[in-house]
């Protein structure tokens, strides 16, 4: 259920962002595309922040998994 | 007759309390939708650390936010005080986007930024983040109807004058929002606000980074600032080459003081790279010119060309001349409003009638206007081309200094390095000045490049003042710049005392590196992952 909720959430989303290209496109494109500027650009930033945890998850495994290797040698 | 020196006074002071709180407004801009970011990372993963992020982030949006509030509010009522006459002009038009700016944009922000700084125990973080996206587009709202308005003195459309109400009337409200300089404005300066808070929030993480405090958050924060910064500034590029069509063909005068452009010159045109204008000449002087590049960057082709001083000089002449009748028309009007002779010699020579109150100045009465009087008005239609043609040059030279600062600081975060590069983190933390100055030489670009009108080719500044005197004058003056730089002070000290202070991360560690964590040695990677989780 809540799936179909995001799903109707999104495509109500689409549906006012598709609206609004049509009523802006002509006289406020400008305008439109500080809209969409904006939201690509909170959304990159907000990927890259994430895009910074996996990277250290994975540093944190690589190291993890170098220290196990080498106390196994050690053994 | 105005006394010349009220007059300057006036556009000091304007000028004065529009650069001090010129600096705050863009800060606010940027960082409420950077908040805006930090706060979905926080409500999609869950983590902690971004929860603080947005809390600390908040916190310098918060000093900030207060003190551009209050550096704002007197600029409002100097319209009143100090430009009656332009108020009363064009207060029909001028009125109605501050009006909506008030009722709506800032009222929407002041109450939203309250639910956000209080609401973190009481809001669900949903709705919280609802909020601080509201507070965002508030205030970015607030500065699209403030750009509207400004817009309308670059470059008035969708408005008349009515010579029956001696004033200007507002018949197209569509064609005020949807200015081509209102958009490109209004997109141009939202953005910029967006580097100057990613500016912010990456110098300040790097200075974190270079003590080793607060470190994880440093990091994320510098990594998103990076990205941020880097899209924004692409972004403030492209509109910048928006809006200087837009003034090639609304205010030819502000783009030929940009490049101080004495003649006009076939394509293809050399771009003036450094150049000592002066304006009693009419020539450069000292100039290092880069072949084909004015022609591209203008026109967008080779052999592109544009009307320089000479050309601008003589159509204004003619624009004085034609407009003359219009003035005197409306002397007649306003004596007798229906005087059908008068309302018909006004029609035919309306679209010059700013033009006629130019010549004013130096003729009020305009049957006895002399040749040397129409030549000395059409040169006053020169804007200060030493100070725009500069002030261009700084905010392009900053503009291009942050957009390299930002793709090194991408290729640095992406790889997870810039923690270990020393050099960038200090360039990092002196680069904080940057925008600001780039902020305040735009705004000097836009508006020295208007002079010398209020209202673009409509309403000359010298007639736009109010009168008073000029002890009153210097004394308001003195007055507002002591109070403002008490005001950056007072916001200085706030910053870098919370700044100082830090974040507070979890168990109450506010100075150490990198703040306490859960589990120092995790067993594995969900362990690694969860370790900003909330508890």
């Amino acid at each position: 259920m809540k799936t179909f909720f995001y799903f109707l959430l999104f495509l109500v989303l689409a549906v006012v962002v598709i609206l609004l290209a049509v009523l802006l496109g002509d006289q406020g494109a400008w305008y439109f595309a500080w809209l969409i500027g904006t939201a690509m650009i909170v959304l990159v930033a907000a990927a890259g922040a994430a895009l910074l945890d996996t990277q250290e998850e994975h540093a944190a495994a690589a190291q993890r998994a170098s220290t196990d290797a080498r106390a196994d040698r050690m053994a | 007759m105005h006394d010349i020196t009220v007059v300057d006074l006036s556009r000091l002071q304007f000028a004065a309390t529009a650069l001090y709180h010129f600096l705050f407004v863009p800060l606010t801009l940027g960082m409420s939708f950077m908040l805006a970011a930090m706060e979905t990372v926080y409500v999609v993963t869950g983590k902690s650390i971004y929860k603080q992020m947005a809390q600390f982030w908040g916190k310098l949006f918060m000093i900030n936010f207060a003190l551009g509030v209050a550096t704002g509010l007197t600029m409002e009522f100097q319209f009143g005080t100090n430009w009656s006459f332009y108020s009363s002009f064009v207060g029909d038009i001028f009125g109605a986007p501050l009006a909506i700016e008030g009722l709506m944009a800032f009222f929407m922000e002041s109450t939203f930024v309250g639910l956000m700084v209080f609401g973190w125990e009481r809001l669900s973080k949903g709705q919280h983040l609802a909020v601080t996206w509201l507070v965002a587009l508030g205030s970015n709202l607030s500065a699209l109807w403030i750009l509207v308005a400004n817009s309308f003195m670059q470059d008035p459309q969708g408005a008349a004058f009515n010579p029956t109400t001696m004033r200007m009337e507002l018949h197209s409200f569509q064609q005020l929002i949807f200015n081509p300089d209102a958009q490109s404005k209004f997109v141009h300066t939202s953005i910029a606000g967006y580097v100057t808070a990613a500016i912010f929030v990456a110098g300040i993480s790097a200075w974190y980074m270079l003590k080793k405090r607060h470190v994880d958050l440093a990091k994320r924060s510098f990594r998103m600032a990076a990205l941020f910064g880097v899209l924004a500034t692409i972004g403030v590029i492209t509109l910048g080459d928006a809006l200087g069509f837009v003034a090639a063909h609304a205010q030819p005068t502000k783009l030929a003081a940009m490049e101080a452009l004495w003649k006009t010159e076939p394509g293809p045109m050399p771009f003036n790279l450094i150049a000592f204008p002066d304006q009693s000449l009419q020539q450069n002087k000292g100039a290092v010119r880069v072949p084909y590049l004015l022609s591209l960057l203008v026109t967008h082709s080779l052999d592109g060309s544009m009307a320089g001083f000479d050309t601008l000089q003589k159509k204004a002449a003619q624009r004085v001349e034609n407009g003359i009748p219009a003035v005197q028309a409306l002397e007649t009007l306003s004596k007798d409003p229906h005087d059908a002779a008068a309302l018909a010699q006004f029609k035919t020579h309306e679209k010059d009638l700013g033009y006629g109150f130019l010549v004013q100045r130096y003729a009020p009465e305009l049957d006895k206007v002399t040749p040397q009087q129409v030549q000395e008005a059409a040169k006053d239609s020169i804007p200060p081309v030493a100070a725009v043609f500069w002030s261009f040059r700084a905010m392009v030279g900053f503009g291009l200094l942050m957009l390299a600062f930002f793709v090194m600081a991408v290729l640095y975060t992406l790889r997870n390095k810039v923690q270990d590069k020393r050099w960038f983190l200090i360039a990092a933390a002196w680069m904080i000045p940057i925008p600001f100055l780039a902020n305040e030489a735009g705004w000097l670009v836009a508006e020295l490049g208007r002079q010398p009108w209020t209202v673009f080719g409509v309403l000359p500044t010298w007639m736009s003042a109010s009168t008073h005197s000029v002890g009153y004058m210097a004394f308001s003056l003195i007055g507002f710049v002591l109070l403002y730089t008490v005001f950056i002070a007072i916001e200085m000290y706030l910053m870098v005392r919370s700044i100082r202070q830090g974040p507070q991360e979890p168990g109450g560690g506010g100075r150490s590196e990198p703040g306490p964590r859960p589990q120092p040695r995790p067993a594995n990677a969900a362990a690694v992952s969860g370790r900003y989780q909330e508890g």
